[in-house]
């Protein structure tokens, strides 16, 4: 009887203690999980723009972090919730990275293509005037260059719009879809084609 | 031999999109424009986006590079 009396005050006195360590470690966890949380929400808009799968992971990371917070595994929640905040800097900076490889192919395409499409509107618009088209130039496929010129700055002004509302990511993906555009008329229509070897001179007409 | 080509130096404002031939022996603008356009009728539209080296329709150089619109 006695002996399970002492075993009895062991037990509690372990319980109370494991009680003790797990409730000392909700107050830092319960910080740690707030400060996670205003890390990735002060950044997952502008980020997210750029990076939006390693934004997507950090919310996943910490709703899994909450979780186990309202499970009482601080200690868990805790660690996590640490890293996580580290984590949500590492993809800041990668989110920099991006932002910077972007503006560079932004530059490149905003510098190249207003030019590439005037060049080619302005061959289409003395073509439609001419009676007969150049040699390998068939009437179907000006047509097509006719369309693809037409969605081409449709799609350029959307693009503008995009880099001026600061969807950059957006817009350099329109970009690129003009100048696929834009080169494939230009190719139709014998013109040369930046970055391509020079395009060879159209057969004398005979 | 005739021969065009674009300019690009590399740096995002300084690529030019503009086709250039440069004129060989028996070229006109005519024949130039034939060869361009299809239509010969159009060569004023040559003559026009190089009025800064050409002041006469009927007179082109071996050597000119002109700017095909």
């Amino acid at each position: 009887m006695k002996k399970n009396l002492v075993c009895l005050v062991i037990a509690l006195f372990v319980g109370t203690m494991m009680l003790a360590a797990c409730s000392s470690d909700k107050g830092p966890a319960e910080v740690a999980v707030k400060a996670a949380e205003e890390a990735i929400n002060g950044v997952k808009t502008e980020v997210g723009k750029l990076v939006p799968d390693q934004v997507k992971s950090l919310e996943d990371t910490l709703a899994a972090v909450k979780e186990k917070f309202g499970k009482g595994e601080y200690k868990a929640a805790l660690a996590e919730a640490q890293t996580l905040t580290g984590k949500a800097k590492e993809v800041i900076e990668a989110a920099k990275a991006k932002k910077e490889e972007l503006n560079k192919t932004w530059t490149e395409l905003s510098g190249q293509l207003p030019k590439m499409v005037e060049a080619v509107q302005s061959r289409v618009d003395i073509l439609s005037k001419s009676k007969k088209l150049p040699a390998n130039l068939t009437t179907e496929k000006f047509e097509e260059v006719k369309t693809g010129l037409a969605a081409a700055k449709e799609e350029w002004t959307k693009a503008l719009d995009g880099f001026k509302e600061g969807n950059i990511g957006e817009a350099v993906a329109t970009a690129t879809s003009v100048k696929e555009k834009a080169v494939m008329a230009m190719e139709a229509l014998g013109l040369p084609v930046p970055g391509a070897p020079e395009a060879p001179a159209p057969a004398p007409a005979k | 031999m005739a021969n065009d080509e674009t300019k690009e130096s590399g740096g995002s404002g300084q690529y030019d999109a503009t086709q250039y031939h440069e004129v060989v022996k028996g070229d006109t603008l005519w024949k130039i424009a034939e060869r361009y356009y299809g239509d010969g009728n159009l060569y004023t539209n040559i003559f026009e986006a190089n009025r800064d080296i050409l002041n006469n329709p009927d007179a082109i150089k071996v050597g000119q590079k002109l700017r095909i619109p």
